[in-house]
């Protein structure tokens, strides 16, 4: 039987993250993933990360799953792909499913990173097909290169809906509604916000009461819940749609730790039932760790760092390090760890509806409602300016754990300080240049350029945009506001692109005076009528 | 002794519902109405229901259906969720052909 220092089950951020820094310390490493290519759900993730610049944000998720791989690649690791490891027995040996035999490797220490897996609700039609998963729909359009449908109804506004439903809007699909039973959305704002200013109408306190259709779905009736989860008579609404995502949360996959006789525990915080483990991710058995989603359902940021947490604790266990050592380096990890787990997104404020920021503003009712502020609510936001010239408007009002744009400005207009889930601040005194280095920094594409002044009765606005074909200087079209509605007509002055922007663009249109702060997105010859 | 486990106790009648049609577990193609009759049948456990019904048993192995029958036995036996033990994980945690399960092999580097 092979043995090894270290042996690591799935290669996503976690798993990659955690045989990196084994492998650092000096431990003999292998990691197993049942997939054909390694990376978990990184390689779906096309849309720019949150978190501080340290830790990757404002990179997109599939350049991180890159980053890792070259990193794990040039340390040596051993990375088994098409490898199931389908037993994991109390002393610490495992049996894998290679090809179309059984082989058994033993590790002097384990960490389990499986992640979870998607949760599914059941209403009359949900087995018909064009009812997926949302993460399905990512690995159609992201890994596959297929369009999974025409018209979708994304039910879930979490992180997920509001992200695949943006991606799906990007391949061209019509996002006809979103869905939720909560009575607000559940993901960040500004993800929503990007989905409310395409047009796309969100339906909270409503959830799906059937999938029409007889061999596949050909639509779907919603209706609106009261506050015992009952469908209210009369609120029924029909939408003509060919998909009908699911994004309604996951659920880890913590069946190896079950297996091995770890002591579990069901959590409604970590999302299910996931292993009883101590500060580093050690199970009770002891050398045998979980990190990531399948010990409390998160996101790929700290699983990185809940991988790497994992894999010091292991490497002191095996005396690859010392005491002193592992304090140091747990220390700065879960430093980095809590800081991503702090402000309204954190676990104890999830169903929480909050009033304030922790800066003390109001927080916008509307925008969790309908994905977008209105005008006045917006004005008291810090990041919100008014000044000649061109300047820089920042439309973020939640408590996200998240800072590029600190760093995007060369000027220093920005400042967060060093609460990373702080809202951003504009320094008045400091004189912005209209680089846009902010505009296309900010993964939740929050932040335009306004100038009042561009010419005599009309104002500029430059908009992050990721949409194709991309507009060109000249084109003629209309300015969305922030719900998606026509505000007036507009034109493309500007279109900037560079490899730095990393694919998000400049886009610059000219609108009369009066519409500087309304009009925040282009309706472009692409994007559907 | 915990509620679960306590056979003496009285559930009520089986009660049917509109929505009892409903699929549950796709692979195996269980209804919400035969889970909630196996409850009254006196299948407390996710085991028993699993053994007695199959739910879980096809190609997802309960990764989809799993939260499921959990929360419509709970509801049945007035319970949290929480309360109930998940079926039990077992080797192979993907589903195998026999021949590949029973075909063992030295890793190779056999050291």
């Amino acid at each position: 039987m092979k043995r090894y220092d270290l042996i690591v089950v799935g290669a996503g951020p976690a798993g990659l993250s955690a045989a990196i820094e084994a492998a650092q310390c000096g431990l003999n490493t292998v990691v197993f993933d049942e997939n054909a290519n390694p990376g978990g759900q990184l390689f779906k993730q096309v849309h720019k990360f949150f978190g501080s610049k340290e830790h990757k944000a404002k990179v997109r998720g599939f350049r991180i799953g890159s980053e890792l791989l070259a990193e794990a690649q040039k340390l040596g690791i051993e990375v088994v792909l098409k490898a199931t490891v389908v037993g994991l027995f109390p002393d610490k040996e495992i049996t894998v499913r290679v090809d179309d035999t059984i082989r058994h490797y033993k590790g002097d220490t384990i960490v389990v990173a499986t992640g979870a897996a998607e949760n599914v609700v059941p209403f009359p039609g949900w087995t018909l097909p064009g009812v997926i998963g949302a993460g399905a729909a990512q690995t159609m359009m992201n890994l596959q290169g297929i369009v999974p449908g025409k018209k979708i109804l994304m039910l879930g506004s979490g992180n997920v809906g509001l992200v695949v439903s943006y991606q799906l809007m990007q391949v061209g699909c019509e996002v006809l509604a979103l869905v939720d039973a909560a009575p607000k959305i559940g993901g960040y704002g500004v993800h929503a916000s990007k989905l409310a200013r395409m047009g796309v109408p969100f339906y909270v306190s409503h959830t799906i009461m059937k999938a029409e259709g007889t061999d596949h779905v050909t639509g779907v009736t919603i209706g609106e819940v009261d506050k015992d989860w009952k469908i209210v008579h009369g609120t029924e609404r029909h939408f003509d749609v060919d998909t009908i995502c699911m994004a309604v949360g996951l659920s880890p996959m913590a069946q190896l730790f079950k297996m091995a006789g770890c002591q579990m525990e069901d959590s409604a915080l970590k999302s299910g039932y996931v292993p009883v483990c101590n500060e580093y991710g050690e199970t009770s058995i002891p050398g045998v760790f979980a990190a990531g989603d399948v010990s409390g359902v998160e996101e790929a940021s700290s699983a990185m760092l809940e991988g790497r947490m994992a894999s010091v604790a292991a490497a002191e266990y095996l005396g690859f390090i010392t005491k002193a050592e592992l304090a140091e380096k747990a220390r700065k990890l879960k430093g980095a760890l809590q800081s991503l787990r702090e402000g309204m997104f954190a676990v104890e404020n999830r169903d929480k509806i909050l009033d304030k920021t922790e800066e003390g503003y109001d927080i916008s009712k509307h925008l969790l409602k309908t994905g977008f502020f209105l005008e006045e609510e917006l004005a008291k936001y810090p990041g919100v300016t008014k000044q000649n010239g061109i300047h820089a408007v920042i439309e973020c009002s939640q408590n996200i754990p998240c800072n590029p744009c600190q760093d995007a400005c060369p000027k220093g207009c920005i400042q967060i300080g060093a609460k990373i889930t702080s809202l951003p601040v504009m320094d008045e005194g400091k004189t912005c240049n209209g680089c846009g280095l902010c505009v296309v920094s900010c993964s939740g594409q929050a932040i335009f350029l306004v100038n009042e002044e561009y010419e005599d009765g009309y104002a500029s606005v430059t908009m992050p945009y990721e949409i194709l074909p991309l507009p060109a200087r000249g084109d003629k079209g209309w300015a969305l506001d922030r719900s998606g509605e026509k505000v007036c007509q507009a034109e493309v002055v500007s279109v900037k692109t560079a490899p730095a922007f990393d694919h998000t663009h400049l886009l610059t249109i000219k609108v009369p005076q009066d519409m500087a702060m309304k009009a925040r997105f282009f309706k472009g010859g692409s994007f559907y009528a | 002794m915990p509620k679960m486990q306590d056979r003496s106790r009285n559930i009520g009648a089986f009660v049917p519902a509109g929505d009892d049609d409903l699929l549950i577990c796709r692979c195996e193609e269980i209804t919400k109405g035969e889970i909630r009759r196996a409850v009254h049948d006196g299948m407390f456990t996710l085991t028993e229901i699993r053994r007695y019904l199959r739910t879980g048993m096809g190609l997802c192995q309960g990764q989809t259906c799993g939260r499921l029958v959990k929360g419509i036995v709970a509801r049945e036996l007035g319970i949290s969720p929480a309360e109930l033990e998940p079926a039990v994980s077992r080797v192979p945690m993907r589903p195998i052909e026999m021949k590949v399960f029973g075909s063992e092999t030295e890793a190779e580097g056999h050291a």
